[in-house]
């Protein structure tokens, strides 16, 4: 096939792709929900596709019929996991599913080690060093005793000293999650320029180019007629069931 | 006074629409400015991709799809013109199973614009999956059985780019492009106890939570989201480029002015109806 048309095909899909999920900012509808399938039926089809193409056929399936014949086990564990669904024998599956919990339980012993010692150790600062260094470290101390305090449940929250630091911590947190809620302002809008991006520099010029050959006039023309039809049967539609309905009370 | 009053509830829609404006402005113009102030964390990620030694490799580990192709495409773009420039081999491996096609498109894009050769300059190994923390690990003590072959099944010990990394003493650099973060799989693993650099590139959502590590020097810098991409342009050279990372700041710019605005003027009018008496919104809840 042409390349340009591809291309053409490519650029076409993907922005009614994209109007078609945006069209929920306006009200839920089944234009949305029919694409939101698609991308999920295509997302699950493609895992499925390329988990075989890239995992099991290299990693997997060539080395057993190579030779390796021990890698049948590896479908034979795999498989000890469909036995949940039998009640007779489920205690196979659970087998399994224990291995892999203890292989997971200790994973996490190891993650938490070297994941959250250094910092622990890096929450040590001294308080030494030039006046704005000081002052920065004074200011992390504050705020990281007050937060702590804020989730010390060991005892009741009484004393004025304990209560206070409590409250200030909740403060810090806020401030904190206030942070975060910013740039996640700023990333979900980015998101959304990343489309707008595509239709306005892909997208459109693509139309523009279109728009001068009989094919995509014609094709233009069936799809508002297609459109208008659906829009007038929808109208109608409604409005019977809204008669019925103010017939029925 | 009315006015202020109608602000409080103008119909999403309409905001919507107005967001939408207000970004397709710089979106359409596509200005060429990108920031001046660079921040520390993507100076040092800058620094530590600069300094990495002939014979080392940087891993390029990218757990993104299409989602979140407006923030990490940018900061791959970046980083891999760098090492294009500086001659430093990488590879590109896909956690997320979409993410390993997307990965691929962008990278060869970036390739044909830098005259780079797939293969002797850099190479995808595709998409992986499975037990991580295993994979990471196995990285560090035999790369070439572990990651075996690239995306269209050549041999690792066939291509010169990456033929030469046995272990983890080949390895340069750890760069975590991601919108679901794997980081905690590569400190724990690979980079804290071989002492290997790690960079993040976060959506935005995410950096909040990473500035911990920074902190702890598990982390040795960070592009956070599309804005890190774009300074780390600037810091390549590229800082007069149109590029779609410029322009995504700008509109980015704009949209958080707008938002500001609109903050102000619905606090306004809630000012307003509360010296006039009237109830506004919800129930105080909590």
């Amino acid at each position: 096939m042409d390349k340009s048309l591809v291309n053409s095909i490519t650029i076409w899909a993907a922005a009614l792709c994209t109007l078609a999920i945006y069209s929920v900012l306006y009200k839920e509808n089944k234009f949305y929900r029919f694409f939101e399938h698609i991308f999920i039926g295509l997302y699950g089809g493609y895992g499925v596709y390329i988990t075989w193409h890239e995992i099991l056929y290299p990693k997997w399936w060539q080395p057993m019929v190579g030779g390796q014949w021990w890698w049948i086990f590896a479908a034979v564990i795999g498989s000890m996991f469909y036995f949940m669904y039998s009640s007779k024998h489920a205690w196979i599956s659970r087998v399994i599913f224990g291995l892999f919990m203890g292989f997971a339980a200790g994973g996490t012993f190891r993650e938490f080690y070297e994941t959250y010692w250094p910092q622990m150790a890096s929450s040590m600062k001294p308080i030494a060093g030039t006046v704005p260094n000081i002052i920065n470290v004074v200011v992390f101390y504050v705020i990281l005793l007050a937060a702590m305090s804020y989730f010390f449940f060991s005892f009741e929250h009484k004393s004025v000293a304990i209560k206070s630091t409590a409250a200030a911590g909740r403060w810090f947190l806020m401030i904190g999650f206030g942070a975060m809620f910013g740039a996640t302002v700023m990333g979900r809008m980015t998101l959304f320029i990343g489309r707008l991006n595509f239709l306005l520099n892909q997208w459109v010029p693509e139309v523009q180019s279109d728009i001068q050959y009989p094919w995509f006039q014609i094709t233009s023309l069936i799809a508002l007629l297609v459109l208008i039809a659906v829009g007038i049967f929808y109208i109608i539609r409604n409005r019977r069931y809204a008669k019925r309905a103010k017939e029925e009370t | 006074m009315n006015l202020l009053f109608k602000l409080q509830s103008i119909d999403r829609r309409i905001l919507y629409v107005l967001i939408a404006v207000v970004l397709a402005v710089p979106l359409l113009k596509r200005p060429s400015k990108h920031p001046d102030n660079v921040f520390p964390e993507v100076r040092n990620a800058y620094n530590v991709i600069d300094s990495v030694p002939k014979g080392k490799i940087v891993l390029l580990s990218c757990s993104w799809g299409a989602g979140t192709k407006a923030e990490n495409e940018p900061q791959l773009d970046a980083l891999m013109r760098h090492m294009f420039q500086k001659h430093i081999k990488f590879v590109v491996f896909s956690w997320d199973a979409a993410g390993s096609e997307i990965t691929y498109q962008s990278a060869k894009r970036i390739q044909d614009d830098m005259h780079a050769k797939y293969g002797v300059d850099w190479a995808h190994l595709g998409y992986k999956t499975g037990a991580t923390n295993a994979i990471i690990s196995g990285m560090g003590e035999n790369f070439q059985k572990v990651m075996g072959q690239d995306r269209f099944g050549v041999k690792l010990s066939k291509l010169p780019a990456v033929s030469f990394v046995k272990n983890y003493k080949q390895i340069g650099a750890v760069v975590d492009i991601t919108s679901v973060s794997l980081m905690g799989y590569w400190i724990s693993y690979l980079t804290t106890p071989k002492n290997i650099p790690l960079i993040y590139c976060p959506t935005a959502v995410m950096s909040a939570g990473a500035y911990q590590y920074l902190d702890s020097g598990q982390l040795r810098g960070m592009l956070n989201g599309v804005m890190g991409a774009v300074q780390y342009e600037t810091l390549i050279g590229r800082g007069h480029a149109r590029t779609d990372a410029a322009a995504t700041s700008w509109a980015l710019s704009a949209a958080h002015i707008f938002i500001i605005l609109l903050i102000v003027l619905g606090n306004l009018g809630y000012l307003a109806a509360k010296r006039a008496g009237i109830h506004t919104g919800g129930p105080r809840v909590g």
